[in-house]
């Protein structure tokens, strides 16, 4: 066993940990941060096996990402600090049902799939970059700019509802 | 030993700019200034609010620090002088200084007092207004060194500076990291005399003191980072790579820590504003030009 294969369950561990976290806290502060942290080992996990840009990223996105949540979860919940140990799981059995399924089909589709052999000849981060460059603007140009078109539509559509109609006319 | 040498010439460097600071805040020079607050903070009570969330208390100002390091090992200070060159140094960057954030919000809710919780989630919507332009122009800065590596960054500025190569991203780049190190007049997360000192209300003792050195290594960071990105490194004639990197860096965390206090604090709608109507279509308009003068002008 390698010290990369070490280290790599134990951030793969504290994933899962951190993931159970999320829901063993009352606090919505707490539990978004531990999801934070929960996306930030799977992160290391990708430093770990050579995917340098893609760890990287993970770990810049996720800390913005999460703490924006962090504050729609104080704006919205009723209990935000869990001081007043309000209850907020809901739906339990079928989240319970879910779970498990998704559970046993990641699963499945880890021991089935035929992965074919390891890639042995990882290229450099300078060339992973580089390619990964190639890749956003060659082949799957077309599905990340309709995402993008897509993510501002939906952001000038949000901020259009959150405006409140007669605000305009007061002036 | 780089390890060393970078934590040692950071730590002389934050005792540098913290002096200053409160040069440019009380208007005296006085070189023993720094050692005697710490001193005092580390010899003062530690209190606890009541009903903390204790967890994030104690974590927020560390992870600001660890923050704060991490940034600073991708800063070259002279050829081999760093402390890892990643391929990806200037994202590297980025994702470092996503984690201030984080640790600010930690640091705001974790004593459950008002003052601290606003000043939190104020660093929030400030880091809306700062964090594109803090990546646009370091995108620019990428594109000319065809690299993200900080050590290329540096190299690729032998023939010119990028603060006369990209001279709009300079000054976006800079007001930026003003706003993230909460430096006057962005410094709302703290804002002495509407929030009582925001997230540093309910800290004292040892922990204020971690907090303040967290800032200062911010602080150093960024300027760093400036250095780096557009005033050409290490780069410069006579002098050995080092004693460059030194000279510079002081010089920009001397300015960053002294302008700002002539201009009253703006206003988070303001910063905002300000930000997103004018900054980023400054940083986009910058982006475009210095790809085409990087097309066509090859310097």
């Amino acid at each position: 066993m390698t010290p990369q294969m070490i280290f790599l369950m134990f951030f793969g561990g504290a994933a899962v940990w951190f993931g159970i976290v999320v829901f063993r806290t009352l606090s919505m502060v707490r539990s978004a941060l531990a999801l934070l942290f929960s996306q930030t080992a799977v992160g290391v996990m990708f430093l770990l096996m050579q995917a340098e840009f893609l760890g990287v990223l993970q770990i810049m996105m996720m800390a913005t990402e999460m703490s924006v949540m962090a504050i729609f979860m104080v704006m919205f919940m009723m209990d935000p600090g869990g001081m007043g140990a309000m209850d907020m799981t809901h739906q339990k059995r079928l989240s319970l049902w879910a779970g498990g399924i998704g559970f046993v089909a990641a699963l499945a589709v880890i021991w089935l799939a035929d992965w074919g052999p390891a890639n042995l000849q990882i290229p450099d981060a300078t060339e992973q970059t580089a390619e990964l460059g190639r890749e956003l603007l060659g082949r799957s140009m077309f599905i990340f700019e309709s995402a993008a078109l897509m993510i501002l539509t939906a952001m000038v559509a949000a901020t259009m509802v959150a405006i409140h109609p007669s605000e305009g006319r007061k002036r | 030993m780089t390890v060393l040498i970078v934590l040692v010439a950071l730590a002389v460097g934050a005792y540098l700019v913290a002096v200053l600071e409160s040069w440019a805040v009380h208007g005296r020079l006085e070189p023993a200034r720094p050692a005697i607050s710490a001193l005092a903070l580390l010899g003062r009570e530690s209190l606890l609010a009541r009903t903390p969330d204790r967890l994030f208390f104690e974590a927020g100002p560390v992870v600001l620090l660890l923050a704060g390091l991490l940034a600073v090992a991708v800063i070259p200070l002279a050829p081999g002088l760093i402390v890892t060159d990643l391929a990806t140094g200037a994202l590297f960057l980025n994702a470092a200084l996503a984690y201030v954030l984080v640790a600010l919000i930690m640091a705001g809710w974790g004593p459950n007092g008002a003052y601290a919780m606003i000043g939190g989630w104020r660093f929030l919507g400030q880091f809306v207004a700062y964090a594109m332009l803090i990546v646009m122009p370091i995108t620019a800065v990428a594109m000319r060194a065809e690299s993200l590596s900080t050590v290329d960054i540096v190299t690729s500025q032998s023939t010119l500076w990028n603060i006369a190569y990209q001279p709009l991203g300079f000054v976006l780049f800079v007001a930026a990291a003003m706003g993230l190190c909460w430096l006057p007049p962005l410094d709302l997360p703290t804002a002495r005399g509407d929030l009582a000192g925001g997230i540093e209300a309910e800290y004292t003792g040892a922990r204020l003191a971690v907090l303040r050195l967290a800032r200062m290594v911010l602080i150093m960071a960024l300027a760093g980072a400036t250095v780096t990105f557009y005033l050409g490194g290490w780069l410069g004639p006579w002098l050995p790579a080092w004693a460059w990197s030194a000279i510079k860096i002081l010089f920009v965390a001397g300015l960053m820590v002294s302008v700002g206090r002539l201009v009253p604090r703006v206003r988070e709608a303001q910063y905002l504003e300000i930000s997103w109507k004018l900054g980023i279509p400054l940083a986009l308009a910058n982006i475009f030009l210095v790809g085409v003068i990087t097309l066509v002008v090859p310097i």
